[in-house]
């Protein structure tokens, strides 16, 4: 079904856009540098990081796929979210001073920068720069995808255009965020992600009660739902809708894979003053919680609403979020969480773009031993290229929005992770084992996806998988035990040699 | 030893993570979910014991209590919503992962590392050092 346009969240929205597109504007004159356009010029306070790096986090995937995902699976799905409570703190102990500090100290703009300055190996830093240039188009695919769903339903496309709405909100989203990501760059994307953290926090706050008022209060929501023949008890059991391997692998994959998150990591080299990490954990904790209320708030209030039979079931989950919110809430606040969800989207959004392009235009050309002259010219390019390329490849892929964003994080995760956080916290890691590490992760982590999502070939092997558990968590674990492993296996006299400013740092 | 512990549990962990995937039955399950609510305490302890674990044996160790009793105790309590008791508006094990999983390590950990930093994470004398090599280094590397 689809709702008649509402005035005032299309004007929420048309103001919003306009506001984010002004920041572009702004920005776009602050940005003279590659330095500047990739990491704010390394000037940025630690409340601008801590929201920048909340806001970049969460993204379509928790404000749509989230409320989508608990839909369909229940409370199992919140193991994607409930880790927030200490990945920010793992984050900060386990990388974050470690990459400030070095970044103090050596040119570091990117990830693969950081594999490149901890195994000086141009072959481990390249394979870094090919996740990460693979996990983005998922991650941006997953955001482009929301952000067409959210502009389709709230300015009533669908009705005009038929089937062509999809493609048409995708494109009219992803113009305006590659228009501020090109011009400023990360000043542009920092500073609007304030903007969208704050607008995030406060619109997540709200609609959480507001759904609690809607469904009659949380425990009269969790009794319609445990009631009703459409969701039953195991709707609310944590491992009652999903296997404990899938339940349980989405945990390990969104608490340890966080420190392969390129999106999250970016964001310490930014930080003005390493002292300001220390309340960072506590800021990005609470705000990220605050956040997750919107999963857990509309997640059940939606099936609780349908239980109650004041809602029409879903044909599409991901349309949790709008349906509830264009039906259950006044203009104002829908306007006001609309708007919320689509800071959501395009902070993440610009972020991947950042992020991506920096891996095309410096890490790769980089690990072949070449330099793009005019980084911040082809930087530019590169952020339209890969926005078309995301939204082509989410347009075809045809999978839940919280889905592509777990086969992009999974991607992350597993090829990065290992090699970032044992690497810079062990000396012994060398560069044969950190390549291996990454290489396995991201073969892993993709043939298992392709397998088990491939239909094409009938004469192909489904993935080697039992039932339940996730590709992410397989190819994570894999990678973990191949950098160790071959750690553990090299002689013990034959220890790496390392860069002087990054043995210091590791030895703080 | 709190390091060397740390990475001898990764080690031991990743290669058996990998067995329980393929491996079914409660066991399996049990020892998947002892062995990943295990996982983010030891990466922290390899990260910060680096002259033992200090201030943060309290929290940590509360982590891990928090994680891995709740853990089991969901397992334990799988399909027993409409049989067991109720807790904050939700059958218990929904209860435990949502106040116990989320909510109970958000303050712990995130104070932990504030009320530690300045003593343990990056002490004054760290930082002189860092400032001291990265005034040396202006003119070589960046800056």
């Amino acid at each position: 079904m689809i709702s008649p346009v509402n005035p005032i969240v299309v004007g929420s929205a048309v103001i919003y856009l306009a506001l984010v597109t002004a920041v572009g504007i702004w920005a776009a004159g602050r940005t003279n540098s590659a330095k500047d356009f990739f990491i704010a010029g390394q000037n940025i306070g630690w409340i601008v990081t801590a929201f920048a790096t909340m806001s970049a986090a969460f993204s379509g995937f928790v404000f749509m796929g989230g409320p989508g995902l608990m839909y369909s699976v229940g409370v199992a799905s919140l193991f994607i979210c409930i880790p927030v409570g200490f990945t920010s703190g793992l984050l900060c102990w386990v990388v974050g001073k470690r990459l400030r500090l070095l970044a103090g100290l050596k040119e570091i703009y990117t990830v693969p920068d950081i594999i490149l300055c901890r195994y000086r190996s141009r072959r481990a830093s390249g394979l870094a720069a090919v996740a990460v240039i693979i996990g983005t188009i998922g991650y941006l695919g997953a955001q482009l995808q929301a952000l067409g769903i959210l502009i389709e339903m709230v300015f009533g496309t669908r009705a005009l255009l038929g089937e062509l709405s999809l493609p048409a909100a995708m494109i009219l989203g992803s113009v305006v965020v590659v228009f501020y990501a090109t011009a400023g760059g990360m000043v542009a994307g920092v500073y609007t992600d304030v903007f969208q953290g704050l607008l995030m926090v406060v619109a997540a706050v709200l609609i959480f009660f507001y759904a609690l008022r809607s469904g009659g209060g949380l425990e009269a929501m969790s009794r319609s739902i445990i009631s009703s023949e459409a969701f039953g008890p195991n709707h609310l059991d944590p491992f009652g809708t999903l296997p404990v391997m899938t339940a349980v692998g989405f945990f390990f994959v969104f608490a340890v894979g966080l420190l392969g998150q390129p999106h999250m990591l970016h964001k310490f080299f930014m930080l003005k003053d390493p002292r300001t990490l220390k309340w960072m954990p506590l800021v990005i904790g609470l705000t990220q919680s605050a956040c997750v209320l919107i999963w857990l708030g509309i997640g059940l209030a939606v099936p609780a609403l349908v239980a109650q039979g004041r809602m029409a079931a879903l044909a599409n989950p991901d349309r949790a979020a709008p349906q509830f919110l264009l039906e259950f809430t006044p203009g104002i606040l829908a306007g006001l969480v609309f708007a919320g969800v689509l800071a959501a989207i395009m902070s993440t959004a610009d972020s991947f773009l950042n992020i991506g392009s920096a891996a095309i235009v410096r890490d790769l050309p980089k690990a072949l031993g070449r330099q793009v002259r005019d980084e911040l010219l082809w930087g530019r390019i590169a952020v339209v290229g890969l926005a078309v390329f995301s939204a082509v490849f989410a347009y075809f892929y045809k999978d839940l929005i919280a889905l592509i964003g777990t086969f992009a994080f999974g991607t992350f995760a597993a090829a990065l992770a290992p090699a970032v956080a044992i690497g810079l916290n062990w000396s012994r890691v060398g560069a044969t084992a950190a390549t291996a590490s990454i290489a396995t992760g991201m073969v892993v982590n993709l043939g298992l996806e392709f397998l088990s999502k491939q239909t094409i070939w009938e004469w192909l092997p489904s993935a080697p998988l039992k039932m339940g558990v996730l590709p992410a968590a397989v190819s994570l674990a894999a990678s973990f035990t191949v950098l160790l492993a071959l750690t553990w296996l090299s002689p013990a006299s034959h220890k790496p040699d390392l860069d002087p400013d990054v043995d210091f740092v590791m030895n703080l | 030893m709190a390091r060397r512990s740390a990475l001898l549990f990764l080690g031991l962990a990743s290669p058996a993570m990998l067995i329980c995937s393929w491996s079914s039955g409660f066991i399996a399950e049990l020892c998947f979910i002892l062995l990943v609510m295990a996982f983010p305490a030891a990466l922290i302890t390899l990260a910060v014991a680096r002259h033992g674990l200090g201030p943060l044996k309290v929290p940590l160790a509360g982590l891990i209590i928090i994680l891995e009793v709740g853990g089991v105790t969901m397992l334990v309590l799988r399909g027993q919503v409409l049989e067991g008791p109720w807790f904050g508006a939700f059958p218990v094990a929904a209860s435990i992962q949502i106040y116990g999983l989320w909510l109970g390590p958000l303050l712990l950990v995130a104070l932990a590392y504030g009320l530690t930093f300045d003593r343990w994470e990056l002490p004054e004398e760290d930082l002189r050092r860092f400032n001291a090599r990265r005034s040396g280094s202006d003119g070589d590397n960046k800056e």
